[in-house]
């Protein structure tokens, strides 16, 4: 007989499991709406691999596993999925989530594909193929995704199949054991050819006395498989728990089982296995107790996965008005804000009391410190401690307190004569030392993206002159080689400097000018020429400069004051131009005007003079002609006098 | 008189020897910058917003340290911050100043894409690089690099920058703090939500 192990602390709540009668599997006729979550598991959510409108059979895949820790959804029964959207789901929050509606047909025809095989001609690697396809995610509670969970490099030397169910009313597993405990045993069998060298212990509770019988007859021929019966004691499912029952080794702080060499799987999550590799089925069913005071008919009912509470309570004739709905245990579970949400793959328990039986506890008391909760705590921590804290926001404390390494039992709670919810404490404060964790993290990043980012900024800045560095070192080299070139060559900024200090010395020395010499009347035309000039040097800049800010060149701004001078430049010569014009009389319309009728003139006595008639014309039409060309050449003259008098108006003033 | 000299010139030769030793322990082990600066960006929030009237968080941090600001000028960090900047300096935590901003919810930019005009301005304001488009391009935020410091909101010419609330999801919610009842505040049984019997 194995030496057994204990663990400190435990409680030993009113067992209550008797009301759902285990040891019977109650059908439900199918609903006609399944919701099945994309994220029934620990890890990422599924991804959809079927649209709207789409057929389905039983057990086709309708959710494809995303990464390692992730795991396959599939049709709960065939039908045609209604909708891929967000619906409130089995979670504290109320909170909504990914699922995928699918509207039964009432055939239930299982998908082509699934089909059995004899396990002895697969290999291990078809075997560990089949188990990640079924998307089997731990049935106990946590739903981590077995596959996973198998996958580790660490060796194996103990498999542990728990079988313990520990929580008060539930009697899933229990009933589980009673019914399959061959597809346990040959899911056991399976794992074990997997692990090598691996024994395997399957742990039940002594307060399930049929279902150890049962059990204990199906390992009868297999040697290798041991069922181990432990005292009732609560928390002896968890897992932690567990291993120190059997083993008397404690899992290291952030470590997990396999590190002591062991491997933990729940009694469903086996027959999971089983079916998966033997029949081809995936998970798409489970059996969940529905117990409670408040339910008529309590049982153990096998239901699909997707299943609205709502429904499965109608079925039992369950009475909600009044009552709580719990989801899970009495210890550890939590009351479902709103029942129109599905059951999912980790749905062990459904729980309607009246309130006498589970009476929720309005008012807690001042704690009077008498440490019975630490006596209670399966984890060996300091309950009265985190509640301290964790009621002060301590949470930096807290941490060194190790509430993470808090299992949420709730053993703590139950002994507390001051009736304090302590366990929502420490949920409370796990959130907020899980989120400022987050937000440390978060800031950390930022910090770094904005110190690189500052950098980057610099650099450019520090690039920028670098290159104008280089552009100014280039252009003096160049400069150097031309004055080498040419040696005789004066140095042209000097020659240009002398010049400027002459001129300014010749200016110091002249007398000042007059006024009015200063300002001599600029003649029409130079005004003119001065004018186009500045208007093209002007155009020219304005290219140089587009040009330049396409190129994507440094020092534009120079260029720009350029162009900004050369337009107000241009701006005082077109001034000065149409003031000298309207200062002398000048009319630059009437002159066009008058050059126009000039030209018209000119052009029209060219014509007749070409069109002269020939000799063998008659003296009338001579005589015509003469007259006309006549007749032109006075209005010409008379539009030269016109046009000469527009632009010269002082000589005609002279005159 | 011998005994006078020789007790100054052992004195003077000890301050020598250990004046020496001092002075080359400040320049061996010379710390360069002010840690305390370190260790109080460590606790700012990084979002790099400027409520605080500072171009970051660090030049707050440096301010800090050189007690030219108070503690209580940083609305992203909040009350918590306040709260950690107070236990590390050693000084009473201030209610937080309400001229740099209010405390709220943590939020995060999102841009109507069909009405921005691809103008870059948010992306020159954004001092985590987290806006990413080019000219005359559609821009956006990349969501999990965004801080929320709200500095992109200002520089947009068609306002088509939303600060959201950051929603809660399954992953990020977490139980609220549980409401302490006492005995004396008795009164007729409501079943709040998390009022689980354990």
């Amino acid at each position: 007989m194995r030496k057994l192990f204990d663990f400190p602390g435990g409680v030993h709540p009113a067992q209550n499991k008797q009301q759902s009668n285990p040891g019977k599997v109650l059908e439900l006729p199918l609903p006609q709406r399944l919701l099945v979550p994309l994220s029934q598991h620990i890890g990422a959510p599924a991804k959809p691999v079927v649209k709207v409108g789409e057929q389905v059979q039983k057990g086709q895949l309708i959710a494809q596993a995303t990464g390692f820790i992730s795991a396959s959804v599939h049709a709960p029964s065939s039908g045609t999925i209604s909708a891929i959207d967000a619906f409130p789901v089995a979670h504290a929050s109320g909170l909504e989530a990914m699922c995928i509606e699918l509207q039964t047909d009432g055939q239930d025809t299982w998908h082509q594909d699934i089909g059995s095989a004899d396990a002895n001609t697969l290999d291990d690697q078809q075997i560990r193929q089949r188990m990640q396809a079924a998307g089997i995610a731990g049935m106990g509670g946590a739903g981590f995704p077995s596959s996973a969970k198998l996958a580790t490099d660490k060796p194996i030397h103990t498999l542990l199949i728990n079988g313990v169910e520990c929580e008060p009313y539930i009697t899933a597993d229990d009933t589980l054991m009673q019914v399959h405990s061959a597809d346990i045993i040959a899911g056991a069998n399976l794992l074990l050819r997997l692990l090598d060298q691996a024994k395997c212990i399957i742990v039940i509770e002594d307060n399930k006395p049929q279902a150890i019988t049962v059990m204990q007859q199906a390992a009868l021929e297999h040697t290798d498989i041991e069922i181990l019966v432990i005292p009732t004691k609560y928390p002896s499912g968890g897992e932690k728990q567990l291993i120190e029952n059997v083993t008397g080794k404690q899992v290291p702080k952030g470590g997990i089982p396999a590190d002591l060499g062991i491997l933990c799987q729940n009694v469903a999550t086996v027959k999971a296995i089983n079916d998966a590799v033997y029949l081809g089925q995936p998970s798409i069913e489970r059996i969940v107790t529905v117990t409670g005071n408040g339910v008529k008919q309590p049982g153990n009912y096998r239901i699909r996965i997707g299943t609205s509470v709502d429904y499965v309570l109608q079925q039992c004739q369950a009475e909600t008005h009044a009552n709580p709905v719990i989801l899970g245990g009495p210890m550890m579970g939590f009351q479902l804000p709103n029942t129109q949400v599905p059951l999912v793959k980790t749905s062990n328990c459904l729980i309607v009391p009246d309130p006498q039986e589970l009476p929720g506890k309005d008012t807690s008391m001042a704690c009077i410190r008498c440490g019975q909760c630490e006596v209670a705590c399966p984890a060996q921590l300091l309950p009265q401690q985190l509640y301290w804290l964790a009621k002060s926001d301590a949470f930096d404390k807290i941490e060194q307190y190790n509430l993470m390494d808090c299992i949420e039992c709730g053993a703590c709670a139950y002994v507390c004569p001051s009736q304090i919810p302590l366990v929502q404490h420490y949920r409370y404060a796990k959130g907020m030392v899980r989120q400022q964790a987050a937000e440390t993290r978060q800031a950390e990043h930022a910090k770094l993206r904005f110190e690189s980012r500052e950098q980057r900024l610099l650099d450019e800045v520090n690039a920028k002159e670098e290159r104008r560095k280089a552009r100014a070192a280039a252009a003096a080299a160049a400069q150097a080689a031309k004055r080498a070139e040419n040696p005789g060559a004066e140095d042209p900024v000097a020659a240009a400097k002398a010049r400027l200090a002459e001129k300014k010395a010749a200016e110091a020395s002249a007398p000042p000018k007059k006024a009015a010499e200063v300002q001599v009347p600029a003649n029409h035309k130079d005004l003119k020429t001065a004018a186009a000039i500045v208007r093209t040097k002007l155009k020219k800049a304005s290219k140089a400069f587009a040009d330049a800010q396409a190129a994507g060149h440094d020092n534009t701004d120079k260029l720009q004051a350029m162009v900004t001078e050369l337009e107000q430049r241009s701006e005082a010569a077109a001034k000065a131009l149409a003031d000298f014009e309207s200062n002398m009389g000048l009319d630059p319309e009437a002159e066009k005007l008058a050059q126009v009728t000039w030209a018209k003139a000119n052009a029209q006595v060219r014509k007749l003079t070409k069109a002269a008639p020939d000799e063998s014309a008659s003296d009338t039409e001579k005589s015509e002609h003469q007259t006309a060309l006549t007749a032109a050449q006075a209005t010409l003259d008379q539009a030269k006098a016109h046009l000469d008098s527009i632009k010269n108006p002082s000589q005609e003033a002279k005159s | 008189m011998d005994i006078l000299i020789y007790a100054v010139a052992a004195l003077t030769l000890m301050a020598l020897v250990f004046g020496g030793i001092l002075g080359y322990a400040a320049k061996r082990f010379k710390v360069d910058g002010n840690p305390i600066v370190e260790q109080i960006n460590e606790l700012l929030p990084q979002t790099q917003c400027g409520q605080c009237g500072h171009p970051g968080c660090k030049p707050y941090a440096e301010a800090i340290a050189n007690q030219t600001d108070p503690i209580n000028r940083c609305p992203p960090g909040g009350e918590t911050t306040i709260k950690a900047l107070a236990d590390l300096l050693g000084v009473e935590a201030l209610p937080l100043d309400a001229e740099a901003g209010v405390d709220s919810v943590r939020k995060i930019a999102y841009i109507r894409e069909d009405e921005c005009i691809g103008c870059t301005k948010c992306i020159q304001a954004c001092p985590v690089d987290a806006i990413l488009g080019a000219a005359k391009q559609m821009h956006t935020v990349i969501i999990p690099e965004c801080t929320g410091c709200d500095l992109c909101v200002e520089p947009c010419p068609v306002d088509c920058i939303d600060m959201l609330p950051v929603p809660v999801t399954s992953q990020t919610w977490h139980w609220q703090k549980p409401e302490q009842l006492i005995a004396t505040d008795r009164h007729p049984r409501v079943v709040s939500q998390g009022d689980i019997p354990a």
